[in-house]
């Protein structure tokens, strides 16, 4: 069992694994994470990348190119964000719950949508496969050739080199730039924000929009990235995975990204486990990273951790 | 100020009870009527996709049986997550609560194979509430004794527990005639060891709940009816054994749930730490008590769904046994505006869609998805409808006179103390 385990940890392929199954969660989890940072609860992050993945087909089969995916992810992405923005920001509604309904209505909007692209309607039968024009790899000039780590790191989908540049980008646009200040304020005291000009519902809207195109993009990135298949719920919980490695990462971008990368190679592991048959629970593999979730947030995270605001609705006064 | 005054109060009290179910009636129908479009695009005729749709639900004996049975486990994690809502601990956690419930029932039920139905079967309910309650106790005394957000431990919890149910699954229980040297993790697991597959021997006949079927086949019934031809021909339709104990027992638990909410100090504690910590904890409530119990009530709620499921409809557990019906909870529970009567008509609604979503695709070629759709926007539209702009007017006086009678419940409570 010992070598079985050395002998993945040993492997090349593990770790081009790992880069690849943490490439969705961290796409959705960055942007999660400034809309989290507005005071936004992003539990519907399940929903957005649920519609990422159906518009990723629908996109590529329409257009005929991978870019036409990409582009209705992001589109169907920012649509759900939307949606979720005119409920939680403008109407003032209950967060989570907003979020729950998204999810569901989402997992019922996927199906039909494919259906009525792929279908043909009514009377077709819907089929599970589709083969569209899907993402291919991209290998770094020079880098890419290095023996060991050129293939580990520098030979992948482009949307993986999206994903790591997203973390020094995301950490960039919070700390250091003014959006990024009124963001952070908006999420700890809109109120005070609102006193010093800042607009808070646009802010709020904004982030959403960006949450949901990163979400959608995550969502292409299973149907027609490493997948390129489309089938029902195909992100199997993966949104709900990106809101833990926020909440693991103590709403700090290099946090989330341990966090992704913790439940990435978490997942990586597991299906190779799967395929080795080694003694291990397949369940406690997945069970793992929300364990170490728990004790980390019970042992590490503190009250002050999450923004102020979240998941409160702001209502200017003397309305 | 004096036509005001004058409007009797029983007016209003009609008012406000009339718009909270207005509220959801509307939001139906305005779900029903967006949907129809998508039903539309997909080319068939939304009129008749919901004819099928009610009739699948409604239209015969055997419709309505599979109506209850999806309605059941609706009930008790809708009541689960409106008592925990409304008391302030939002609890996610239905659903792994749910599962543990089931497990725990099972587990019970198989391993006392022996005893009779009347201890059986209020053995495996308490050890599903027990089940449910345990695994809300963490979250509940995060919150109280830390200030953890409920809602993140609560979610982290359900998936360990549904990975627990997933492993339980596939390690051999000790079972009867099945000879083989037993461990100690044997006794952590559920499945029948006598069959290669993930899923857990059937519960003894003793612990299934009875049926209407039993009841009219009973030989009381039978000495009272026997003679009848028609009621012989009735009572062999087997739709009537699908019709359990388990409705029953659900609309024991709503009423069991009205009264400790508005009738008992327990649901009254709870319900002022739901509308605000602070006075409550002022008034010399024990804050950290309330959230506690409030989470064990919650969650033996939800682990009662997951059991009943079990002892009155699968009679085993099996992979993915009820998925969703913890998260759905929580929609019913809104639906039903956090009200137990109310939560009883939110689980009607989803569990008669689910029951008639077959027949709706079956008949007019709609994809079962398009439920989703239809929940999800009868959601969204009556939590839209309780803060829009129209209503909150009237919503306003809703909630001052809300605060009103707590405080003067309140008021009531303390005399009654400084008097005892």
């Amino acid at each position: 069992m010992l070598n079985d385990l050395l002998s993945i940890f040993g492997s090349v392929d593990f770790y081009v694994a790992v880069i690849r199954m943490t490439t969705p969660l961290l796409l959705a989890a960055m942007g999660g994470l400034v809309a989290e940072r507005a005071g936004l609860v992003t539990f519907g992050m399940e929903g957005m990348m649920l519609m990422g993945t159906v518009g990723g087909v629908i996109g590529s089969h329409l257009t005929g190119s991978v870019w036409g995916g990409l582009l209705l992810a992001i589109i169907f992405g920012m649509f759900i964000g939307l949606a979720y923005a005119i409920m939680a920001v403008t109407v003032g509604a209950h967060q989570i719950v907003t979020c729950v309904a998204l999810n569901m209505g989402t997992l019922g909007l996927t199906s039909v949508l494919f259906g009525l692209v792929f279908g043909g309607g009514k009377d077709a039968v819907v089929q599970d496969v589709v083969k569209v024009a899907s993402l291919s790899t991209w290998k770094v000039p020079l880098l890419g050739d290095i023996p060991v780590i050129g293939p580990i790191f520098f030979n992948h989908y482009p949307l993986v080199y999206l994903a790591f540049l997203l973390v020094p980008a995301i950490w960039f646009l919070l700390y250091r730039t003014t959006w990024g200040l009124k963001i952070r304020a908006v999420g700890e005291h809109p109120h005070a924000a609102d006193t010093v000009g800042i607009n808070v519902v646009r802010t709020r809207y904004l982030t959403l929009l960006l949450a949901g195109a990163l979400a959608g993009l995550a969502g292409a990135f299973l149907s027609i990235g490493v997948l390129n298949t489309w089938q029902e719920n195909m992100t199997s919980g993966r949104g709900f995975i990106a809101y833990t490695a926020i909440v693991f990462g103590k709403w700090q971008p290099l946090g989330v990204f341990l966090g992704a990368l913790l439940f990435g190679m978490a997942d990586a592991l597991q299906l190779r486990m799967q395929t080795m048959n080694i003694n291990v629970p397949y369940q406690a593999m997945v069970a793992f990273p929300y364990i170490v979730t728990l004790i980390a947030l019970v042992l590490f995270v503190g009250k002050a951790s999450w923004p102020a605001a979240s998941g409160l609705p702001f209502k200017r006064e003397g309305k | 100020m004096k036509t005001r005054n004058s409007t009797p109060s029983w007016i209003t009290g009609l008012l406000d009870s009339s718009l909270n179910i207005l509220i959801p009636v509307l939001a139906i129908l305005a779900a029903f009527i967006v949907s129809g479009v998508l039903i539309l695009a997909w080319g068939s005729n939304p009129i008749e996709a919901y004819a099928a749709l009610f009739s699948g639900a409604f239209g015969s004996l055997n419709a309505i049986a599979t109506t209850l049975t999806r309605l059941t486990p609706l009930i008790f994690t809708g009541l689960a997550v409106a008592y925990g809502y409304g008391s302030g601990f939002f609890n996610v956690g239905a659903e792994g609560q749910l599962f543990m419930g089931g497990l725990a029932a099972t587990w019970v039920a198989v391993t006392f194979t022996d005893l009779p139905g009347i201890l059986l079967i209020p053995l495996c309910m308490l050890a599903a509430a027990a089940a449910g309650s345990l695994l809300a106790l963490i979250p509940g005394y995060l919150k109280a004794s830390r200030g953890f957000n409920e809602v993140l431990t609560t979610l982290l919890i359900n998936y360990i527990a549904i990975q627990y149910f997933e492993w339980a699954l596939r390690i051999d229980h000790p079972t009867k005639g099945v000879d083989q040297a037993w461990t100690l993790v044997n006794w952590l697991g559920i499945k029948d060891a006598s069959q290669p597959y993930p899923k857990s021997a059937e519960i003894p006949l003793a612990a299934e709940l009875p049926s209407l079927g039993n009841l009219l086949n009973s030989k009381f019934m039978l000495g009272l009816f026997g003679h009848s031809q028609s009621y012989l021909d009735f009572i062999s339709t087997p739709a009537l054994n699908r019709i359990t104990l388990g409705i029953v027992l659900a609309i024991v638990a709503i009423v069991i749930m009205y009264v400790i909410t508005f009738k008992t100090t327990t649901g009254f504690r709870a319900r002022a730490v739901g509308v605000n910590e602070n006075a409550a904890r002022y008034m010399g409530i024990d804050v950290k008590r309330t959230i506690i119990t409030t989470a064990l009530i919650s969650g033996s709620l939800a682990g009662l769904a997951g059991g009943i499921e079990v002892l009155g409809s699968s009679h085993r557990v099996i992979e993915r046994f009820l998925v969703d019906a913890g998260f759905t909870g929580i929609p019913v529970a809104l639906i039903g505006q956090l009200h137990p009567f109310g939560v009883g008509l939110g689980a009607l609604f989803f569990g008669a869609l689910r029951a008639g979503a077959n027949k709706m695709q079956i008949i007019s070629a709609v994809p079962i998805a398009v439920v989703n759709v239809i929940q999800a926007m009868a959601i969204l539209f009556a939590i839209a409808g309780a803060t829009f702009d129209i209503s909150t007017r009237i919503k306003k006086n809703q909630m001052a006179k809300k605060s009103r009678d707590l405080h003067e419940e309140i008021q009531a409570k303390s005399n009654e103390v400084t008097h005892a």
